[in-house]
C-alpha cells in the first residue's frame, strides 16, 4: 500500500457520509434528542465553570490556587477515565475488529496500520472527554478574559494530553493479549473491567472526599490544601496539563510543562509503534485463537433451573439466556463495572456521616429518600436499556430457530422479561434499601420507597423488554448498537418521563403524610383522599407502563414479517 | 507459486496442523479437501497471512511471508469463507478501498472495477450500500475486490457457498481462465464435483496432516476404486465408515 495511514480511515468517514445519505426511521427523533441533551449539558457546564471561576476572582491568590488545582484535578480525572477506555478501545481496534481480517490479509504496512487504528482508538476513546473539555475550558479562559493564546494552548495541551493514556492503553493491552493464554483474549476485559473498578473504589478513597466535610478535624488551613493537593502529582501528565494551561491563562508561557507533555506524548508514542512492530502480529493472531475458548459448562445453573416451576420452551429459553450471558465475558465486565459504581455510590452515604452536619434535618433527609429512589430508578433504566432492551434484538440471525418452534411470541416475551426482571429487582431493591438505612430515613418511607421500586422496575422491565421486541435490530453487531437505537433511545425518554412522574406521585402523599405526624396533626380527609388517589394513580401508572408495552411487543413479534 | 514447508499449527498440545508441505505451480489449480475439522481452514489462514504458524514457511511468489509480509501478500488474492465487508460502503466504494489497499488504485481503477463488477454482474448494484447484498452478491462482491489487483495466486476457501448454478459456473470459468494465464489457485472446497471438474492436483488433509496428494486419477488408484467418482474416494481415504448405520439410525 502506497498511501498515508489515514487512507485505513477512509472507510469509517464514507460509512459516515453514506450513514447521513440514507437517513433511518427515528434518526431525526434521535438526533433532536441527543443533540437538545448535548447542548443542554454543554451549556450547563459551562454556565457552571464559568460561575465559579467568575467567583473565584474575588479570592485574589486563593482563587487562583483554586482554579489551578481545578484543572489539576480535571486532567486527573480525565486521565484515568481515558487510561481505561483506551485500554477497552485497544483491545477492540487493534485486536476483535472484524476488518482487521481483510487489512492483514492486505500488503499493508504494520506501521501504518498501527497509526491508522492508534487515531482510531484516540478518537473513540477521547471524544467524550474532549467534548467535555470544550465548554469548561472555554468558561475559565472567558471568566478569566484569557488572551488568544490560551485556547492555542488548551488544543497544543489536549492533543499530546490524550496520546499519552491512548499509548499506555494501547500498550498495556498489546502485553495482555500476548501474556494471557490466547484462547481467553476476550476475557481480558473482563479483567480490564475489575481493574478499572477496584482502580476507581482506590481512588475514591483516596480521595476522601468526605474529609473535606470536616474541616474542624483538620488541624489547620494548610492542612485542609494538603487534603486537596493529596492525589495532585508533579509526574502525571495531568499535572503539566494543568500548569501548563494555568499559566496560559494568566498570559504566560509554561515551556517546562508543555515541554514535558510533548516529549512525553512523541515518546510514548514511538515506543508503542515499535513494539506493535515487533508483537502485533502474534498478540493478534492469539486473539484469533480465543474463538475457540473453553468454557464453563454451568452444571450448577441446568441443576437450579430444572427446579424452576416453568415449562419446558420457557425453561429452555430462560437456560439458553443465562448461559449466553454468563459466556459473554463482555457483558460481565460491564456488570462488574455497574456493580463497583453502585457500591461507591452507597459507600458514599456510610462515610459522609450526614447526621453531623446542622442543615442535614430530617425532613431533608427524607426528601433525600426520594431523590435516591429516583436515583435508583434511573440506574435502574440504564441496566434496562443495556441488558433487558436488546434481549429479544440479541437473538439477531438465530432468531429463525425461536420463530420456527412451538412457542408462542408471548412465552418467548414473557420469558425475556422474567430472566431480565430478577437482577434488575435485586439490585435496585439492594441499593435503595441500604442507601435509605445508612441515610436514617423515616421507617414509613423506607417501607414506600421499597414498595414503589418494586412496582418501578416491573414497569421498566416491561417497557425496555416491550419496546425492545416492538423495535428490535437483529442485524446489530453488538448491545451497545441496540441501546442506541431509536428504540432504545425512545426508552429512554419515556422511562425518565415515568421516573419523574412517579416520584412526584409519590413524593407529594409522604411529604403530607410526614408533615401532619411531625406537627402531630390529622390529615384532613380531602387531603387524606387526593393523597391515596395520587399512590393510586402511581399504582396504575406502574401497571399501565409495565403491561401495555409487554402487548404490544407481542403483537410486534407476532406480525413480523 | 505458493509453496508450504512443514507447516505446523499447535493450539496448547493440540496441533491442528501437523507438518502441512504444499506446492502449487503456476496455473495449477489444486483442491485442498478434507471433513470438517481436518484443518483446512487453519492452514488456508496461516497462508494468507492471517494466523501466525507454530513453525514452517510460506513462501508465496518467492517471497516468505514471515519475512516480507507485504511483497507476499501483495502477490496474492484471498476470498475467505466468511468474509467481512464494510456493510456501510457502497460495492463500488469498497472495491476502490480495496484497490488503495493493495496499491492498485493507479489511472485504470475505473475501467478495472467497472470490468469486474461486469464479470460479477454486479455492475449495476455499485452504487448501493452492501448492507443490501445478498450472500451470493457478497461472495461475488469479495472475489471482484480479490482480482482487482492481477494476483498471481488464489487462494479461495470454499467458493461455491451462497451461489446460485449461475454464480457457480461463472466462478468456475473465472478460475479456469486465470489458470490459463498463469494463476496459481489454491482451492480449499468440500464440494467434491467442483474439486473433480476444476482441480490439476488435490491434497487432502485429515487430523492435520496431509495423508494423500495427486490427480484424481492417482487418488483413485491410492483409494483402489478407478471407476468411482471422487465421494467414495474421499470416503476411503480419510475413513468415512460408519455410514452403513445410517439405515439402522433412520
Amino acid at each position: 500500500m502506497n498511501h498515508a495511514f489515514t487512507y485505513l480511515l477512509e472507510p469509517v468517514f464514507q460509512a459516515l457520509r453514506n450513514r447521513a445519505r440514507r437517513r433511518e426511521p427515528g434518526d431525526g427523533l434521535r438526533a433532536a434528542v441527543f443533540g437538545a441533551l448535548a447542548l443542554f449539558v454543554g451549556l450547563t457546564l459551562f454556565a457552571v465553570v464559568f460561575w465559579l471561576t467568575w467567583q473565584l476572582l474575588d479570592y485574589e491568590e486563593l482563587g487562583d490556587y483554586l482554579v489551578r488545582l481545578g484543572l489539576s484535578w480535571l486532567f486527573l480525572t480525565f486521565l484515568s477515565f481515558l487510561a481505561f477506555s483506551s485500554l477497552v478501545t485497544s483491545l477492540s481496534t487493534f485486536f476483535l475488529s472484524e476488518d482487521m481480517r481483510l487489512l492483514l490479509a492486505a500488503p499493508v504496512p504494520v506501521e501504518r496500520l498501527f497509526y491508522s487504528r492508534f487515531a482510531k482508538t484516540a478518537a473513540q476513546s477521547s471524544w467524550m472527554v474532549v467534548t467535555f473539555l470544550l465548554p469548561v475550558l472555554m468558561a475559565v479562559g472567558l471568566a478569566r478574559c484569557a488572551p488568544l493564546a490560551f485556547y492555542f494552548t488548551a488544543v497544543l495541551t489536549v492533543v499530546p494530553f490524550v496520546i499519552i493514556p491512548v499509548a499506555f492503553g494501547a500498550l498495556v493491552t498489546l502485553v495482555l493479549v500476548n501474556v494471557f493464554p490466547a484462547r481467553r483474549a476476550r476475557d481480558v476485559l473482563m479483567l480490564m473491567g475489575l481493574l478499572f473498578a477496584v482502580g476507581l473504589v482506590l481512588l475514591l478513597r483516596f480521595l476522601q472526599p468526605e474529609r473535606l466535610l470536616k474541616v474542624e478535624s483538620l488541624p489547620d488551613v494548610a492542612a485542609f490544601f494538603a487534603t486537596l493537593q493529596a492525589p495532585v502529582t508533579p509526574l502525571l501528565p495531568s499535572f503539566w496539563a494543568g500548569e501548563s494551561l494555568f499559566s496560559a491563562l494568566r498570559g504566560a508561557v509554561d515551556g517546562l510543562h508543555a515541554g514535558a507533555l510533548w516529549t512525553t506524548a512523541l515518546c510514548a508514542l514511538v515506543v508503542t509503534r515499535i513494539c506493535y512492530a515487533r508483537y502485533f502480529f502474534a498478540g493478534w493472531s492469539k486473539a484469533q485463537e480465543a474463538r475457540k475458548a473453553r468454557f464453563t459448562r454451568l452444571a450448577g445453573l441446568d441443576w437450579l433451573l430444572a427446579r424452576l416451576p416453568l415449562r419446558a420452551p420457557a425453561r429452555s429459553l430462560v437456560v439458553k439466556d443465562l448461559k449466553v450471558f454468563l459466556r459473554d465475558t463482555t457483558q460481565w465486565s460491564q456488570l462488574l463495572l455497574l456493580l463497583a459504581l453502585a457500591l461507591v455510590y452507597v459507600y458514599n452515604f456510610r462515610v459522609l456521616d450526614l447526621d453531623r452536619i446542622p442543615y442535614m434535618s430530617g425532613t431533608i433527609k427524607n426528601v433525600y429518600a426520594f431523590v435516591n429512589l429516583a436515583m435508583a430508578a434511573f440506574v435502574l433504566s440504564a441496566v434496562a436499556v443495556r441488558f433487558v432492551f436488546p434481549a429479544v434484538s440479541a437473538e439477531g440471525a438465530a432468531f429463525w430457530i425461536v420463530r420456527s418452534s412451538p412457542i408462542s411470541m408471548s412465552t418467548f416475551l414473557w420469558s425475556k422479561f422474567w430472566t431480565g426482571l430478577w437482577p434488575v429487582l435485586l439490585l435496585a431493591e439492594g441499593l435503595t434499601i441500604a442507601s435509605n438505612h445508612l441515610l436514617g430515613v423515616t421507617p414509613v418511607l423506607r417501607v414506600l420507597t421499597a414498595a414503589a421500586i418494586v412496582g418501578m422496575s416491573f414497569a421498566l422491565v416491561g417497557l425496555a423488554a416491550g419496546l425492545g421486541a416492538r423495535y428490535p435490530r437483529f442485524a446489530a453487531e453488538n448491545v451497545t448498537q441496540v441501546a442506541g437505537s431509536f428504540g432504545g433511545i425512545a426508552f429512554m425518554v419515556l422511562a425518565v418521563l415515568f421516573i419523574v412522574v412517579m416520584v412526584g406521585l409519590l413524593a407529594w402523599p409522604a411529604s403530607i403524610f410526614l408533615w401532619h405526624q411531625l406537627r402531630g396533626d390529622p390529615i384532613s380527609p380531602a387531603r387524606g383522599a387526593i393523597a391515596s388517589a395520587c399512590l393510586l394513580a402511581a399504582l396504575v401508572l406502574c401497571a399501565a407502563t409495565f403491561w401495555l408495552p409487554m402487548r404490544r411487543g407481542i403483537r410486534a413479534l407476532e406480525e413480523l414479517g | 507459486m505458493i509453496e508450504v514447508q512443514e507447516l505446523v499449527k499447535a493450539f496448547g498440545r493440540f496441533r491442528a496442523v501437523d507438518g502441512v508441505s504444499l506446492d502449487v505451480a503456476p496455473g495449477e489449480i489444486h483442491g485442498f479437501l478434507g471433513p470438517n475439522g481436518a484443518g483446512k481452514t487453519t492452514t488456508i489462514r496461516m497462508i494468507a497471512g492471517l494466523l501466525a504458524p507454530t513453525s514452517g514457511t510460506v513462501r508465496i511468489d518467492g517471497h516468505d511471508l514471515a519475512r516480507e509480509p507485504e511483497a507476499a501478500k501483495a502477490s496474492l488474492g484471498f476470498i475467505p469463507d466468511r468474509p467481512f465487508l464494510y456493510e456501510k460502503l457502497t460495492a463500488g466504494e469498497f472495491l476502490r478501498f480495496h484497490a488503495g489497499l493493495y496499491g492498485a488504485d493507479g489511472d485504470g481503477l475505473p475501467a478495472r472495477v467497472a470490468e469486474l463488477l461486469d464479470l460479477f454482474e454486479l455492475r449495476r448494484f455499485e452504487g448501493e450500500l452492501v448492507e443490501s447484498f445478498s450472500h451470493g452478491m457478497k461472495q461475488r462482491l469479495v472475489m471482484c475486490a480479490a482480482f482487482l489487483h492481477r494476483p498471481r495466486a488464489v487462494l479461495v476457501d470454499e467458493p461455491m457457498v451462497g451461489l446460485d448454478p449461475r454464480g457457480a459456473r461463472l466462478i468456475k470459468d473465472v478460475f479456469r481462465a486465470m489458470s490459463a494465464k498463469g494463476v496459481a489457485i489454491l482451492m480449499s472446497t468440500h464440494t467434491l464435483e467442483v474439486a473433480e471438474e476444476m482441480c490439476d492436483r488435490i491434497s487432502i488433509i485429515l487430523g492435520g496432516r496431509i495423508i494423500a496428494r495427486g490427480t484424481v486419477d492417482e487418488l483413485r488408484s491410492m483409494a483402489g476404486s478407478e471407476d468411482e467418482d471422487l465421494t467414495p474416494v474421499f470416503l476411503k481415504l480419510t475413513g468415512g465408515g460408519g455410514l452403513q448405520e445410517i439405515d439402522e439410525v433412520v
